[in-house]
Formats: C-alpha cells, structure tokens, sequence
C-alpha cells in the first residue's frame, strides 16, 4: 500500500511538472525557456519511475504472499524501508499541488517595488534608430541610450516601450520588467519611471508611447532614466514575461535590440 | 535513504522483533557499542572538538580503523546489502524537516495574516519557492539517476582504481574531477553520497560535492559571459572553489569523525530476482522521494530570504571591504541562486568590490539553504551543520586571498 502511496507521488510530481512544460508553457513563468526541455525530460522521467514503483509493488506484494508461507529468519526487518517512504518526501505534494492547482503568476511589481534597478549592459555602439515615427524599444535599450550613448541620439525622439506597472508610494508610477537568469529567485528589475500619465492598477502590462524625461545630462550615468508619456495602452501579458523585448509593431527592431 | 536516525536519538525500536539492546553483533546500536550512547546527538556533540572516542565504523569488519580514511560503514557498497545491515528505524529527519518548513514558513504566514505582508506577498512566495522547486528538479533527476546507476551498475573496485589509494591524494584527484558533472549544486549531493556507498573515502567525494557545481564547464562558461573581459573572475572562481573544495577535504581527513554521518541507508529491499535495473530504478525512486523532499525545505526558506529580505537593503554594506565580503557570502547562502545564474547575480551588484562578488560566486554553490537541506537529507543533520558552517568559513577566505591575488 505505501508502495503504490510513493508510487503515486512520483506520479504527481511527474504530472505536475509536465503539466507546466509539455501541456503548457506556465514554466516560463519560473524558469528560463532553455529549462522547458529538461522539465519535459523531468516529468517523463519522474512519471516512469512511478509507473515502474506500481508494477513492483504488485511484485512486493506477491513476493510477500510467497513469503508468508516460508517464514522468513529473524533478520527480516528487511522490508522495512520499502514500508516507509520518506516521510519528508511527501512536502514534494506542496510545489506539485500548486503547479497542478493554480500555478502561482510570474513575478511582478511586489519584487520590482522592492529591488533597486539593475544596471544594464555597455553598449559598444548604437545602432542609428529609425529615421522617423515612435521607435519600438526594450527598457534595456532604453535604459542604455539614455546613459550611455554621447551621440544623445533619444533627444526629441519618441519611443515605445511595453512593461508591467510597478506603482510607487508617492502616486507615481514605473515601467518595470524582470530578467532572470536561472529562475525566478534571481530576478533582476529593470525600471523607467513615467511622467504625465495616471498609474493604472499595479501589474498591468502597458505599452507606453512618449519622449525621455529630461533630468540630468542625457548621454551621461547621471541621466534619469525617465519617460513623459503621452499614450498608455493595456496589453496581454508577453507569453515570455522575462524577456525585455521591443513592442510589436516593428519585429525587426527586436532582432537589433 | 531512509533517514534512519537512530544515532541521533540513541534509541531503537524494535522493527526486527528483537529486543532494543544491541543483541546483534552487526545492528545499527553503534552508539551503544563504542560505549558513548549519544556520541552522535546533534544537540550535545558540539563543534570539531568532539572527544577522540572511536568512531562508529571501526567495528564493521571491512571499515579499516583509521577514523578518517575510509569512514563510512560498509553496507551500501556491496552489491548486495544482505544481511550485514542492520534495520533501520523510521526517519525523524523527515519529521525535523517538516519542523523546519514550519518553523520558516509560519512566520511568514503570521506576517502575512497581521497585515505585515500583502496578498502579493505571499504570492510572490509562492512563485519563488516553486520557481525554486522546479528549476532545481532536473538536475536533481540527473544527479539521482547518476547515483542510483553508480550504485547498481559500478563496482567499488573502479574508483578504488582510479584515486590514488592514499586519501590525502585522492582528495584532490576528486577535486579536479568535479568539472566532469555538468550541473547546479543540487545533483552533487546525491552522486557524492553514492560514491561514498561504494568505498571512496568520504575526505574525497566531499571534495567533489564541493567542487562539482563550482568548476563545471557550464558554470564557468556563464561566469565569463556574466563578466564579460574580465577572464580574471574566472580564473579567481575556479581556483578558489578547488581551493575550498580541497582543503575542506583534507580538513575531513584531519577532523572529520565518522559518526557525524548517518549511516548510509539501505535501498529499499526489492522482490527475489531483482536485478541490477529493478536495483537501479528502486534506488531512484527512493532516493529522489527523500532528496526531493529536503530541495522543498531549501526552497521554502529560500523563498522566505528572497521575500522578506529586499534587495535595496544591499547598499548599506558595500561601503566596508571585510562587511561586504561577509555580506555577499551570507547573500549567496540565503538566496540559493543555482550556480550556473549565480554570475549573473554577482555582476549585477554594483558597488561590491570583485573580491566580495567572488565570495558570492564561490561560497553559493557550496553553502545554501538548499544545499544544506539536501545535505542534512542525505548525511544528517550532524553532518549538514558542520559541514556547511566550516566550509563557509573556509570559502569565504579562500575568496579574499584569492581576490587579493588575482583581482
């Protein structure tokens, strides 16, 4: 009986794990895309292994139905592990149960209000931005061409961005995205605070139309890294929530980000 | 294994039928043979200075009587465990870990329940511990099916072959062949404990568990792209993981008692006519079971750190060279980053010198919540504590000596 019991909870957890990467994509709410195809291997690989544990506790139990007839010697005390599984074992049902359950949502403000924003990558050179019109682009290279580039090439530019919404205390409100390296407990933040529009609720994702807020020297460190929007628009949330991408409207400018 | 606990509380029960009073030569009352029944406690054994009782093992017929060299007892090495193990009783580890779950998860939960937390979280805790729980679980499927196959398919005599018989020279050797484990921190725990079931001294497979998840070609790979010209770091990290990783394995062999160990246990006994495979997939089964219940105990208090601690608080210590190498070291051991994501983390905390973010990056993948939980499922808590605080205490000076030299 506990074999099957332990048997089943490896069947569980196998469900539970393909359930977020084969039947869906609800890991990448927690892992890297490259983490999907172990999860897949995973979940197959804990599924067999409980399949496996149910054919040999019908096996066990016929061993014992043979054994009972021919009394062991005193040193059967034998079956004892096969009797117990692990009891710590069964708090594996807690992140199995979520994930089959409800799957909790993938970060958001709380961990962006709470962290300070990440520095981004040097840029060796920027690409020249579209000749004309709002130009679609990450917070990642938003944030760069603000401190970085001496050619100030965002001065009297517009530009699109799409994020979540991280309120602030003061009534104000950031454009935030979250990078992961691994999982999700190494979540970076990436933040542009917005002017000239009012918050909408906490975690919407948003695409904002507007021009770099001017503080400090643009093309410096000491640049603020700040936009006044004139249009904000709800969005579905990004199927990959950490990857800073570039709004749709123009692919190819996510290619060059 | 089956978390048997017996030394941990000095008492027995009678699962064979027998008496609790060490009647069998060979049974599992080491305590009350070498004649100091709670040498093993974890609440009296305090610190490295236990008294040079003998250590458990010395009686076991093929465990020589150096209480260093070859350590564990025997059981788990033989093909076949047969009747030379003694029953073991049920795991109190597993009740000691639902203790700890509880103990990180209620006061969260009573934050939570004052209004001192929001609805957002708890729920960002609950994304943590799983994100956590599921990133952690292939690696700790490959490292478990790589310990049950070497557990039923190698023969002792392959790595007895391959390290140099003298421990003190194995350690090394062990060292330097962790780059052949391609994987985070969490597979090592398991392939060190089946190695140390099939006769490699434990001074040895330590030093692998240590330096596995440290100097992979994955890990070093992620550290160059995370600190992009600087091959410094890299270099800085792979010589100070194996340098922790060796000389916690010769401290082992200078101060290690066997006792702190858990007997390894028994695989779970299979039907007459199992073979090797019936061993292999019975091996995995179990052992991922308890291992996997021990990375959600890691993963809980991970995801308690990560909630409550906010990462603004970092700007206070980068201030003082010595607190923010401290610091970070405490960071790594409190964020449970996987190793191959902790470069990224370290690059990302500006302010701290490089020597404290090569503290981050050596002592992470030695010494975390996770680790540590795992550890203490597959060694014991004994184990688990000393272990984990001498090997912080090591990594975190092999760090600044490293960083002073090469950085």
């Amino acid at each position: 009986m506990r074999d099957l019991l332990r048997s089943g909870l490896l069947l569980v957890t196998g469900t539970a794990v393909l359930r977020v990467s084969l039947v869906s994509d609800i890991c990448l709410r927690y892992v890297k895309p490259g983490m999907q195809p172990l999860l897949v291997a995973t979940g197959f690989t804990l599924v067999a292994a409980g399949l496996l544990g149910v054919h040999r506790a019908e096996q066990a139990a016929a061993h014992r139905r043979a054994a009972r007839q021919d009394p062991p010697p005193a040193r059967d005390g034998h079956g004892h592990d096969h009797e117990h599984t692990p009891r710590v074992a069964w708090l594996l049902l807690l992140p199995a149960l979520a994930l089959l359950l409800f799957a909790p949502p993938a970060l958001g403000s709380y961990t962006a209000s709470r962290d300070t924003a990440a520095p981004v990558e040097e840029y060796e050179e920027f690409a020249p931005l579209p000749r004309q019109g709002a130009v679609p682009l990450t917070l990642t290279e938003f944030t760069a061409r603000v401190r970085q580039d001496e050619e100030r090439s965002l001065a009297g530019r517009t530009v699109v961005m799409q994020g979540f919404v991280t309120p602030r205390a003061d009534g104000t409100w950031d454009l935030s995205r979250l990078l992961i390296a691994c999982c999700a407990a190494d979540a970076r933040t990436l933040t542009v605070t917005v002017h000239g529009a009012a918050a909408p609720p906490a975690d919407t994702w948003v695409r904002v139309t507007g021009a770099w807020h001017p503080g400090g020297t643009l093309g410096t460190a000491g640049a603020a890294v700040a936009l006044d929007v004139t249009e904000v628009v709800p969005t579905p949330e990004p199927p990959l929530p950490y990857l800073d991408r570039a709004p749709e409207p123009d692919p190819a400018e996510d290619a060059g980000a | 294994m089956d978390g048997p606990d017996a030394v941990v509380d000095g008492r027995r029960p009678a699962a064979d039928g027998l008496p609790n009073s060490g009647d069998l030569p060979n049974s599992g009352d080491l305590p009350d043979i070498d004649g100091l029944p709670d040498s093993g406690d974890v609440a009296t054994a305090g610190g490295l200075s236990n008294p040079g009782d003998v250590p458990n093992s010395g009686d076991l017929p093929n465990s020589g009587d150096a209480p260093d060299a070859d350590g564990l007892p025997d059981s788990d090495g033989l093909p076949d465990p047969g009747g030379s193990t003694p029953p073991r009783v049920r795991p109190l580890s597993g009740r000691a870990a639902v203790l700890v779950a509880g103990a990180v998860t209620l006061p969260l939960a009573a934050l939570w329940a004052l209004g001192g937390l929001s609805g957002r979280a708890f729920t960002t805790w609950q994304t943590v511990c799983v994100a956590v729980a599921v990133q952690a679980l292939p690696f700790l499927v490959l490292g478990t099916l790589v310990s049950s196959a070497i557990s039923a398919f190698v023969p002792p005599s392959v790595f007895s072959r391959a390290l140099p018989r003298r421990p003190a020279l194995a350690v090394p050797v062990a060292s330097a062949a962790g780059v052949v484990l391609p994987g985070c921190e969490c597979a090592s725990v398991p392939v060190a404990k089946s190695l140390i079931g099939r006769g490699v001294p434990p001074a040895a497979a330590f030093a692998f568990l240590l330096s596995a998840p440290a100097v992979n070609p994955v890990v070093l790979m992620s550290t160059a792209v995370a600190f992009p010209g600087d091959p410094a770091m890299v270099a800085a990290r792979l010589v100070a993981s194996l340098a922790v990783s060796t000389g916690m394995g010769w401290l082992w062999l200078r101060l290690g008692r066997t006792e702190w160990l858990r007997p390894p246990a028994r695989r779970p006994e299979l039907p007459a006519g199992g073979g090797r495979w019936a061993r292999f997939a019975a091996g995995f089964q179990h052992d991922f079971l308890h291992a996997g219940g021990f990375l959600v105990v890691g993963a809980m208090a991970a995801a308690t750190f990560n909630v409550l601690v906010p990462r603004s608080v970092l700007g206070f210590f980068s201030d003082s060279p010595w607190a923010s190498v401290l610091f970070l070291a405490l960071l790594a051991v409190v964020l449970a980053v996987c190793s191959e994501a902790d470069a990224f983390i370290a690059a990302s905390l500006t302010g701290f010198s490089p020597t404290a973010k090569l503290a981050f990056m050596v002592v992470g993948p030695m010494v975390d919540l996770k680790l540590v939980a795992l550890q203490a499922g597959a060694f014991g808590r004994a184990f688990a504590l000393r272990f984990s605080l001498a090997t912080g205490v090591v990594a975190v000076a092999a760090s600044a000596l490293t960083g002073w030299w090469l950085l």
